[in-house]
């Protein structure tokens, strides 16, 4: 298939992405016919009302969830033809998530939740893990609570640990669903304003699902998905819009 | 530390119970088996604490009470071994104890040669009882059958099938497991069992002691080749006897089978509580998954839970392990625990709590990342 080029090359490209639920007079098309691509360092901010599909576009663009026809091509490698083991290596190389839950261990610290990731995904050294940690959680302004448990970490740690969790293998892309949803807005653009950076700082995506208008303001293109289909987009690439 | 232990230190209650399930299983396994193998002991009393180093029985002769006469000439032949520098004859039978206030009761007699160096009398009689002995009709039994032969202690009298008895001693530490051993002379026993009036000339068992000790199981299996009789080392025949008695009869069954249980039991419980607890944090490991972390490292968490706990159980179990044998020894119930038992039971026990952990990994099969998405 051949992939449209709009701007720089396109870190991901999406073609006529479909997905639906359920049988017969049960069946809910949750995605019909979308397309967009991504370019590298950019913040994409998907909105729509509840049950729009939002979260299923998240899904099936994040090798989540397989879509019943269309394409995802990311760094020009096709996603869902890939077997699952080269799925989940490759999400393990390229991609961050971030749900809208803190989805933290109760029993492990700060520390530890991100340890995990590295030396678990990795095979890196604990002493290495550590170093690698120890700096993001500087980052994220965590240092002092590296050794705290989830429970007693506040909302907004918790999530900027979920936030560290996904950016510590610096991935190329960084999915996240309602990631100020828990968060009263101090602390969800605390959060926003992490990922922003860090999508901006290291030139990666930064897929975002979210209603909250005041998310707006820190994406560099906003899409609109309703009963299933881009329907609109402030900025520009109308061409990606699904007609 | 490892996240699997770092986990469960931080959270024991959530682990609490597969611990003590654990801790259980082992408990009674060790305990059970220590309790069988106590009783056991006491079956080969007779056979262990005496000196011989060779016993020569009927043919296919399977339990030390389950002997048969075989002729006393035979002793000749084993003397005739040029390994053999002592034998001599053992009567070992069952008789009627008639209690001088009414009633009766079966009991074991054991006669054997009482000179220093004898190789049948147990080692617990003192030079004095066996001097005592010597007269007929003299006995010695363990003190605490007193009452169930209706005798006050020393200087005691009953009737052994029709002959007059007298206790001379008491022992203790010999309670039989089943009727109570009365210890005489070989004259007394022949008197007092009646199956040897119908075979004069017969003995129940040769004794023998080789010039080395370690010639002990060459004879035994030189002598075993005869059809006319069987032969074995001490150690041979207390096992067999114990052996016998182990898987013949229901006990030995019945607390294989009690075990069993508290297996199956502690078992269940672990892998249920481990299942519990991987279900709890399914959504966290669904980060992992969408992270694109393995399932096997998930898994190997867990198995790693399983094994911990399987360790803390057992580290939970020895002391009460220690203090149960304690208990059971003063309240008269032997409990042996040799280091191979405890070893066993460790064993048995971790693999246990291992097989606990693989039936627990079915819960990662609900580990989806898609259900972390709203």
């Amino acid at each position: 298939m051949a992939m449209t080029m709009t701007h720089s090359q396109p870190a991901l490209v999406a073609r006529h992405l479909s997905r639906s639920f359920g049988t017969g007079e049960a069946l809910a098309r949750v995605l019909r016919d979308v397309s967009l691509e991504l370019e590298p360092g950019q913040v994409l901010l998907l909105m729509g009302p509840s049950g729009s599909g939002k979260s299923t576009l998240l899904a099936v663009l994040s090798g989540l969830l397989r879509p019943d026809s269309g394409a995802v091509f990311v760094l020009g490698e096709d996603l869902w033809r890939m077997s699952e083991r080269a799925r989940e290596r490759f999400r393990l190389r390229h991609f961050g998530f971030i749900f809208q839950g803190f989805n933290l261990f109760p029993a492990l610290t700060a520390s530890e939740q991100l340890e995990m990731v590295v030396r678990w995904g990795e095979g890196t050294s604990r002493r290495e893990a550590r170093r690698r940690v120890a700096g993001m959680l500087d980052q994220l302004g965590l240092g002092r609570r590296a050794g705290l448990r989830a429970d007693q970490l506040s909302g907004g740690e918790k999530q900027r640990v979920a936030v560290g969790r996904a950016l510590l293998k610096q991935p190329r892309f960084c999915f996240a669903d309602e990631p100020t949803g828990s968060l009263d807005w101090s602390h969800g653009e605390q959060v926003i304003r992490l990922l922003h950076s860090a999508a901006h700082d290291r030139g990666a995506v930064l897929f975002l699902v979210g209603h909250d208008p005041r998310l707006v303001p820190y994406a560099d293109r906003v899409l609109h998905l309703a009963d299933g289909q881009l329907v609109a987009e402030p900025a520009s690439a109308s061409e990606e819009v699904s007609p | 530390m490892p996240y699997s232990l770092t986990m469960i230190g931080r959270e024991p209650r959530r682990y609490l119970p597969a611990v003590l399930a654990v801790a259980f299983s082992d408990l009674l396994i060790t305990v059970q088996v220590g309790l069988l193998l106590g009783a056991l002991a006491v079956l080969s009393l007779p056979i262990d604490h005496c000196a011989a180093e060779v016993w020569v029985a009927s043919p296919e002769v399977l339990s030390i009470e389950l002997g048969y006469p075989i002729p006393e000439s035979l002793r000749g032949r084993l003397a005739s071994l040029a390994a053999v520098v002592d034998t001599e004859p053992y009567l070992y039978g069952f008789s009627y104890w008639r209690k001088p206030r009414g009633g009766s009761e079966v009991c074991c007699v054991i006669g054997s040669r009482l000179e220093a160096g004898a190789l049948g009398v147990v080692s617990d009689l003192t030079p004095q009882m066996r001097t005592l002995l010597t007269e007929p009709g003299a006995v010695v039994v363990d003190e605490s059958e007193r009452d169930r032969l209706g005798v006050p202690g020393v200087g005691g009298i009953a009737e052994v099938a029709g002959q007059r008895v007298r206790v001379v001693g008491l022992v203790q530490g010999l309670k039989s497991l089943g009727p109570p051993y009365v210890f005489c002379s070989l004259r007394t026993a022949s008197l007092l069992q009646p199956l040897f009036r119908d075979y004069p000339q017969h003995t129940m068992y040769l004794l023998a002691r080789c010039r080395n000790p370690e010639d002990a199981p060459a004879v035994a299996r030189r002598l075993g080749r005869r059809s006319d009789l069987s032969a074995f080392t001490r150690e041979e025949f207390s096992a067999r006897t114990q052996l016998y008695w182990a898987t013949r009869t229901e006990a030995g069954i019945g607390m294989g089978f009690t075990a069993f249980l508290s297996l199956l039991v502690g078992l269940v419980i672990t892998s249920q509580t481990l299942y519990a607890a991987t279900v709890a944090s399914l959504r966290e490991y669904a980060v992992l998954r969408a992270l694109g972390i393995p399932r096997w490292r998930m898994a190997g968490l867990v198995m790693a839970q399983s094994f911990w706990v399987g360790l803390g159980g057992i580290g939970l179990a020895l002391p009460l392990i220690f203090a149960m044998a304690a208990g059971g020894d003063s309240a008269g119930a032997r409990v042996l625990l040799p280091p191979w038992l405890l070893a066993a039971g460790t064993g048995v026990t971790l693999a246990m709590a291992l097989l606990s952990g693989l039936a627990a990994l079915r819960s990662l099969r609900l580990v989806e990342p898609i259900t972390l998405l709203r």
